[in-house]
């Protein structure tokens, strides 16, 4: 049976090294709710590729400076 | 809480007012009498009208809480910054209101989980034919179970928003 996997990321710290940047100001940009980024920051919601994508073009980092998994057991 | 979740409580009692007000009206019509067991069109009527002031009453509701965010929002950002304008408020509104794949995703889960209790419903109604129950009985049954299943989507959707939603 397939492993299970738990999408983590870094949008929190990623953020604070972009001049803090607000989770507004974030959903503003990739074109989502603020309620969204939250939901993905609190590991609730695991985005789609294109929006992944769009995080990290954000931030100008490659994706799995983003986001990472793990795997649960 | 954001603006869907509001907007999902909103439409969770709608949905509830009309559902008792449905029982009431008809229970009260059924024991004075005016509504017999088998009387298919006057149970019709009845449903005809409630279907309509479902969607009266659903559009209003609307309506208000729409106002009511926006007072609600106003006063927010003029406590927080008594400098804003018009044009910042109208800016946190439509930002607040913005529909993106997260809210797509949990729609169309509440949409099953709704789309489940209507079919269940359903095959409820149809075996009430079997058992040799009224046609009223079913026809009741399918008009309960669309308004729960309207009842159930908006939950399912309260629940995801809460607790978080996953692809797959």
């Amino acid at each position: 049976m397939a492993k299970k996997i738990q999408i983590t990321n870094n949008i929190r710290r990623l953020r604070f090294f972009a001049n803090e940047m607000t989770q507004q100001q974030l959903a503003e940009k990739v074109g989502v709710s603020r309620q969204t980024i939250i939901a993905i920051e609190a590991g609730k919601y695991s985005p789609s590729l294109e929006l992944a994508f769009k995080v990290a073009a954000t931030f100008g980092v490659n994706i799995g400076e983003v986001f990472d998994y793990e795997i649960i057991e | 809480m954001s603006y869907h979740e509001k907007r999902a409580i909103a439409s969770m009692i709608t949905w509830t007012l009309i559902l008792l007000a449905y029982c009431t009206y008809t229970f009260r019509k059924y024991q004075l009498g005016v509504i017999a067991t088998d009387d298919m069109k006057s149970w019709s009527s009845t449903i005809l009208l409630f279907i309509g002031v479902g969607i009266v009453a659903a559009i209003i509701i609307q309506i208000l809480f729409h106002i009511l965010l926006s007072v609600a929002v106003t006063v927010q950002e003029k406590k927080r910054n008594g400098t804003c304008d018009d044009k910042e408020i109208q800016k946190t509104i439509e930002s607040d209101m913005v529909t993106d794949e997260m809210n797509q995703l949990i729609e169309l889960k509440s949409m099953r989980i709704a789309f489940i209790v209507v079919a269940i419903g359903f095959v409820t109604a149809l075996l009430s034919q079997v058992l040799n129950y009224s046609s009223t009985v079913m026809l009741n049954i399918m008009f309960v179970s669309f308004l729960i299943g309207s009842l159930s989507g908006e939950l399912t959707q309260l629940y995801f928003y809460r607790k978080g939603v996953n692809n797959g």
